[in-house]
């Protein structure tokens, strides 16, 4: 076990591609670490030079106390999972697993222990005698996961080892992988491209955007408090609801022009971001989380004033909640991360330039459907707040 | 697999399953394919007919107009064995065939290892340079290789004219190139990942090579060391101009030598010498034919 620390890291291809921009990441010993980021974002990139299949142009890579810049990935003591899993297609279970412990000479006895031990832990018992190829697409991911806990690594690397796994499967082997990477206590560094594996199995999540990164924190902070844009667009799901505003004064009080809505910022929210007042008479971006609207008609007392009016033109029942997508008069936010994000969500371009798509999550006593006028409350202490320029927060 | 074993009439081959029917509907559906298959098997068998029939025929003679000659016997054979030196000829030509077959096999390995591995300097032109220079036919090769050896036989002439190790050389460089190219194709489907794996897990670039790479593809060294063989045993151009002595000869070279003074006289043995050249041949293909099954890769990556 060991932390790793990435030092103003690079890479530069010789073609001139710049993949990773000056990465600094300090990944504490025993911390679970997801890299999270669209395609083409670095992230493999940057675990790859971890693992040492990569060159790192320029920067400190330490794994413990050494400087592992040079080493070849044999000698920095790392196990990784790939997305493929990799398996060797001659080798049965048991020696695909073993074969790491093979190669450096380990006792027999030693390796009939660990593999013993690893099988039992991922429930491969019964069949280490098999070849991958008899093996299901959850069977191979467990021996892949074997290949790596056997070698007692001082660092776990991961390149989105559950992507090939059917929805189901996933989110059973996500817990396992959880569960397995906190009974062992090793530094981990999980990559992929699916926020919710970030949110639900990270310690800590850094976003990468075009190789440099976004931020980094633990999953819930990066929900809640979001540096620009594409972080707050990229994590949750459904992705945080965004439309151009503008910031007028009201007396001494801030108003948020929202479409037909002028919503007032309460005093809490203002003192929280004291950055808002040079945004008065500008415009904004305005990020509002699903949860963080209402139906009007199940909340007692609230705000007039706090209310989006639009007409319902989807519905989700989802049992616990019910999803309302309407569409918002105000004009959609269209920055290069909007754009990247679309891009990466494969989502159609909107319509109309001047109207937003919203998702609201409503709870599931409303009554709403499709085609109804809505009139929707919104949590104003909790609205986000970024420059429409910069994409930013603004704090 | 169950399922395609018992779906009928699909691959024509001769494990078959008649289903019930109209008669017209069998002939049409399979019959044909076996019309086809008889005279494929006719076509491809009537020289090797032609040439048993040659080798059995006491009069030394291709113009017989039996398949079975009058008078036929295995004369031929034994004077094949004990008038010529057809046994040092055979020797030489396993000798240098299997020994070309497999260091060709090794060394164009290695190269389309590094081909499809690595990323270096010179490595585009290498590949094309390796593939033009095979457009090149042998016979510019001659002259060159013969100036030269006759050079080298001066000076070192463990390898030079009339010696196996010098005539393997030539063999090895020549199969060099479309042996590389081969191989390079089959190891670019192997996926890196599995590389890659190896080399967290620990091996260097040689227990990759060797453990990983080298077993999954067998079918391709198969290939390429049987046709390396065959190429080796049945080459005569530039072995009739390196060997001239008698005892250095390979069996292509001694047996033109049989039938190139008088014409038609020695044609029996000629034909028993290819019978008996063709066995090894025969043989090799049979063993290595397990090995030229593909699928060895299938699992090592989701699919």
């Amino acid at each position: 076990m060991a932390e790793v620390i990435l030092d103003r890291v690079n890479k530069q291809y010789e073609n001139g591609f710049h993949a990773v921009k000056d990465l600094d990441l300090d990944i504490a010993d025993g911390e679970f670490l997801v890299l999270v980021g669209p395609s083409g974002c670095g992230k493999s990139t940057a675990l790859r030079m971890v693992a040492g299949l990569e060159d790192i142009t320029s920067g400190t890579l330490k794994i413990g106390d050494r400087v592992v810049n040079t080493l070849s990935p044999r000698d920095r003591d790392i196990a990784m999972v790939f997305q493929s899993y990799a398996l060797y297609p001659h080798m049965t279970v048991a020696d695909n697993i073993s074969y790491g412990l093979k190669i450096r000479r380990m006792e027999k006895a030693e390796i009939d222990r660990r593999v013993k031990k690893a099988a039992e832990m991922l429930e491969l018992g019964a069949l280490l005698d098999r070849r991958p190829k008899q093996l299901s697409g959850g069977q191979r991911q467990r021996v892949a996961m074997g290949r790596a806990i056997v070698r007692e690594p001082q660092v776990f690397l991961m390149d989105e080892p559950l992507s090939n796994l059917d929805a189901k499967l996933r989110v059973q082997m996500r817990a396992e992988i959880a569960q397995v990477q906190h009974d062992l206590n090793v530094t981990t560094i999980y990559v992929t491209h699916d926020q919710t594996e970030a949110m639900t199995m990270g310690d800590r999540v850094a976003l990468m955007k075009a190789g440099v990164l976004q931020q980094v924190g633990n999953p819930q902070f990066l929900y809640d408090n979001p540096d620009n844009i594409f972080v707050a667009g990229f994590i949750g799901s459904p992705p945080m609801n965004m439309a151009l505003a503008q910031v007028e004064r009201d007396g001494d009080d801030l108003v948020v022009v929202l479409g037909r809505s002028r919503l007032p910022l309460p005093a809490a929210a203002r003192s929280e971001r004291p950055g808002l007042d040079a945004y008065a008479g500008r415009q904004v971006a305005v990020g509002i989380r699903s949860e963080d609207m209402e139906d009007a008609r199940l909340v007692r007392g609230a705000d007039e004033r706090s209310r989006l009016r639009a007409t319902v033109s989807l519905i989700e029942a989802l049992g616990s909640q019910i999803m309302v997508h309407f569409l918002l008069d105000a004009p959609r936010v269209v920055t290069e991360d909007t754009k990247l994000l679309d891009k990466d969500a494969h989502a159609e371009e909107a319509p109309k330039h001047d109207a937003t798509k919203f998702v609201a999550s409503f709870a599931p006593r409303s009554r709403v459907r499709a085609g109804d006028e809505v009139e929707v409350v919104v949590d104003t202490e909790r609205m986000h707040f970024f420059d429409p320029t910069t994409g930013d927060a603004i704090r | 697999m169950a399922a395609t074993d018992t779906l009928p009439a699909t691959t024509g081959d001769e494990t078959v399953v008649r289903l019930g029917g109209a008669q017209g509907g069998w002939f049409r559906q399979v019959g044909w394919r076996h019309l086809v298959g008889l005279l494929a098997l006719a076509f491809s068998l009537f020289p090797i007919l032609f040439v048993v029939s040659a080798a059995v025929n006491p009069l030394g003679t291709l113009s017989s107009s039996e398949l079975v000659p009058t008078g036929a016997s295995f004369e031929n054979f034994r004077k094949l064995f004990v008038d010529t030196a057809f046994p040092t000829w055979f020797l030489n030509s396993m000798v240098i065939g299997l020994l070309a077959a497999a260091l060709s096999m090794f060394v164009s390995a290695c190269a389309a290892f590094a081909f499809s591995r690595y990323r270096f300097r010179g490595r585009r032109a290498g590949l094309l340079g390796i593939l033009l220079v095979q457009m090149f036919p042998q016979f510019l090769l001659i002259v060159a290789l013969y100036i030269m050896f006759a050079y080298v036989s001066d000076l070192w002439p463990a390898v030079g004219f009339n010696t196996r190790t010098g005539l393997l050389l030539l063999y090895l460089g020549g199969a060099l190139g479309t042996n590389t190219w081969l191989m390079k194709g089959f190891f670019d489907t192997i996926p890196k990942d599995l590389d890659e794996s190896a080399k967290v897990d620990g091996a260097t670039h040689a227990q990759v090579f060797f453990g990983l790479i080298l077993p999954l593809v067998t079918p391709i060294l198969a290939v390429t060391g049987l046709l390396g063989f065959i190429s080796a045993v049945n080459e005569f151009l530039i072995a009739s101009v390196f060997l001239t002595d008698d005892d250095a000869k390979t069996a292509a070279v001694g047996l033109y030598g049989l039938v190139s003074e008088e014409r038609n006289n020695n044609f029996g043995v000629f034909a028993a010498g290819a019978l008996v050249l063709a066995v090894p041949t025969v043989a090799l293909f049979q063993f290595l034919q397990r090995y030229i099954v593909g699928g060895l890769t299938a699992g090592a990556v989701k699919g």
